[in-house]
């Protein structure tokens, strides 16, 4: 193993942990994405590690991974999950009604279509210009401007605290 | 930036500080292991009791990590490689659903289901049901629920020549939550069959069992034609439906749910990872099952007992434990085979 990729390993794991988190709003379905993604990097290593943008490239292979995930499951699932799952653990606190907001956004984004989604992650939390999110998802600018203001004016639309997701059966969840 | 995007980027960043500790995946990569979330045809094959008693008993009960200094009958498994005694019980002590399990290094699952009315030898008690070990041990030890799973464990590792590493006791009424929680398990019947004592009514083939009937399902040995020997094969076909449910990547990925679900129904050790564990179980690439080799003719019977020879045993489980994983016996995924 060169010891370039272990380097690697070490700097950049975590973030692209949380990357693939975010990303696929799954904590272990992230964890086999990236698993899966170093080990073929890992085999291919010399050539990635040449690269200007190594990270760049492990990311992108990532978002591959997720947006050609077959037999996943819809989002809109992924978003009930949450909902099932913060009514089954943590209790009701103080704070709840603080990260309401924050958590009804979490499942909307959740429900969106992935490549929207991977739009305005690398956008919101990777930080990534137009060019770089189009690197990754291997698109235009254009349309990388159309993803993220679509997904906007729908997490906008969909902003209605009445409609808030409820905790449904467990049951129908799984 | 408006307040928007604002919100967006603090819901994403809270769904990112949901991943998973990157210790979890070095260990992945050191063992150069690709995950297999899908052991879809491994998992259909497997035929025994076992896997997912290993799936169910280890997300419902107690398991608790055993320490023992005496190493006893054979030499300890390898590094990462565990025996887990899986324990299905219904509400009276009675231990009706035993499967010895060994969760190999490399993914591979083997499990063994051992009828519970085998004869056996309960050290300090002499022969008897293998159902009867934990409750004598508990009544013999001022009901501690404790001490009746070490005397089971001290059995059957007498029986198997097996050192058992942990046990997982299931009350086996979790199954019925267990099952709706997965939106229900299908399994076929030959023949419709009717329960005397608990009045359950199934139709000949296809069904989705759930909840109630599921747990009647697999508790029925009356009324059918090989009693326990039966039900042993229905609790089979129950828990290969329900690995296969859990290989799905919908329900997979519902693992903490699933947890979650069944742990009310669960005494557990405080260090026991349940969800690391059913994930484990779960996402096994090779699965067997067998069943020990006991006398099914009547004649041989003693007081209802299966006559099982000790040596047989253990030359059956040692051998089956240690054997490498072979190709699946059943081919084609999917198939729901039909019972008793």
């Amino acid at each position: 193993v060169p010891d370039g990729f272990d380097q690697f390993v070490a700097d950049r794991l975590d973030r692209l942990l949380r990357y693939a988190t975010a990303l696929t709003c799954d904590r272990y379905l992230a964890q086999d994405i990236v698993q899966n993604v170093l080990l073929r990097a890992q085999s291919r290593w010399a050539r990635i590690g040449e690269m200007d943008a190594p990270y760049l490239y492990v990311k992108r292979m990532v978002t591959n991974e997720y947006l050609s995930w077959r037999r996943r499951a819809a989002a809109r699932d992924v978003a009930s999950t949450h909902g099932t799952l913060d009514a089954l653990g943590t209790p009701v606190g103080d704070h709840a009604v603080r990260h309401a907001e924050r958590d009804a956004m979490r499942h909307r984004i959740a429900a969106l279509p992935r490549r929207q989604r991977a739009a305005i992650v690398l956008r919101y939390y990777e930080n990534c210009s137009d060019a770089e999110i189009a690197a990754v998802l291997g698109c235009t600018e254009g349309t990388v401007r159309s993803h993220i203001s679509r997904a906007l004016r729908r997490l906008r639309a969909t902003q209605d605290p009445t409609r808030r997701s409820t905790s449904r059966p467990v049951s129908e969840v799984l | 930036m408006s307040d928007l995007e604002t919100l967006v980027r603090q819901a994403i960043a809270a769904e990112a500080s949901q991943a998973v500790e990157p210790a979890a995946v070095l260990a992945g990569l050191q063992r150069g292991v690709r995950p297999r979330r899908r052991p879809t045809t491994a998992l259909v094959a497997m035929v025994g009791l076992a896997v997912v008693a290993g799936v169910v008993a280890v997300a419902v009960p107690l398991t608790a990590a055993r320490t023992r200094s005496d190493a006893g009958n054979t030499a300890p498994p390898a590094a990462a490689e565990q025996n887990i005694l899986l324990v299905g019980m219904d509400g009276y002590d009675n231990t009706d659903s035993l499967v010895l399990a060994r969760m190999g290094a490399s993914g591979t699952l083997r499990a063994v289901s051992l009828p519970r009315d085998s004869a056996v030898d309960i050290p300090g008690h002499g022969v008897d049901r293998l159902n009867s070990a934990y409750r004598t041990a508990k009544a013999a030890n001022h009901g501690s629920d404790t001490a009746g799973a070490e005397g089971l464990v001290a059995t059957v590792e007498a029986l198997t020549g097996v050192r058992i590493d942990h046990y997982a006791v299931l009350d086996m009424s979790g199954l019925d939550r267990l099952g709706t929680a997965v939106g229900g398990v299908e399994v076929c019947l030959r023949a419709a069959s009717h329960d005397t004592i608990t009045g359950a009514d199934f139709p000949a083939g296809r069904q989705v069992l759930s909840g109630p009937a599921l747990l009647n399902f697999v508790r029925q040995r009356h009324g059918l034609p090989n009693n326990d020997l039966d039900r042993i094969v229905r609790q089979q076909a129950v828990l290969r439906a329900l690995a296969a449910k859990l290989a799905d990547p919908a329900v997979h990925a519902r693992l903490d749910t699933l947890v979650a679900v069944v742990r009310a129904d669960i005494r557990t050790d405080p260090g026991l990872d349940l969800a690391g564990t059913l994930r484990r179980l779960a996402s096994s690439t090779s699965v067997q099952a067998a069943t020990i080799p006991v006398g099914t003719d009547p004649a041989a019977e003693t007081r209802g007992m299966l006559a099982v020879d000790p040596a047989a045993v253990r030359a059956f489980v040692g051998d089956f434990l240690a054997a490498p994983p072979s190709a699946p016996a059943t081919p084609s995924p999917g198939d729901v085979s039909c019972v008793n």
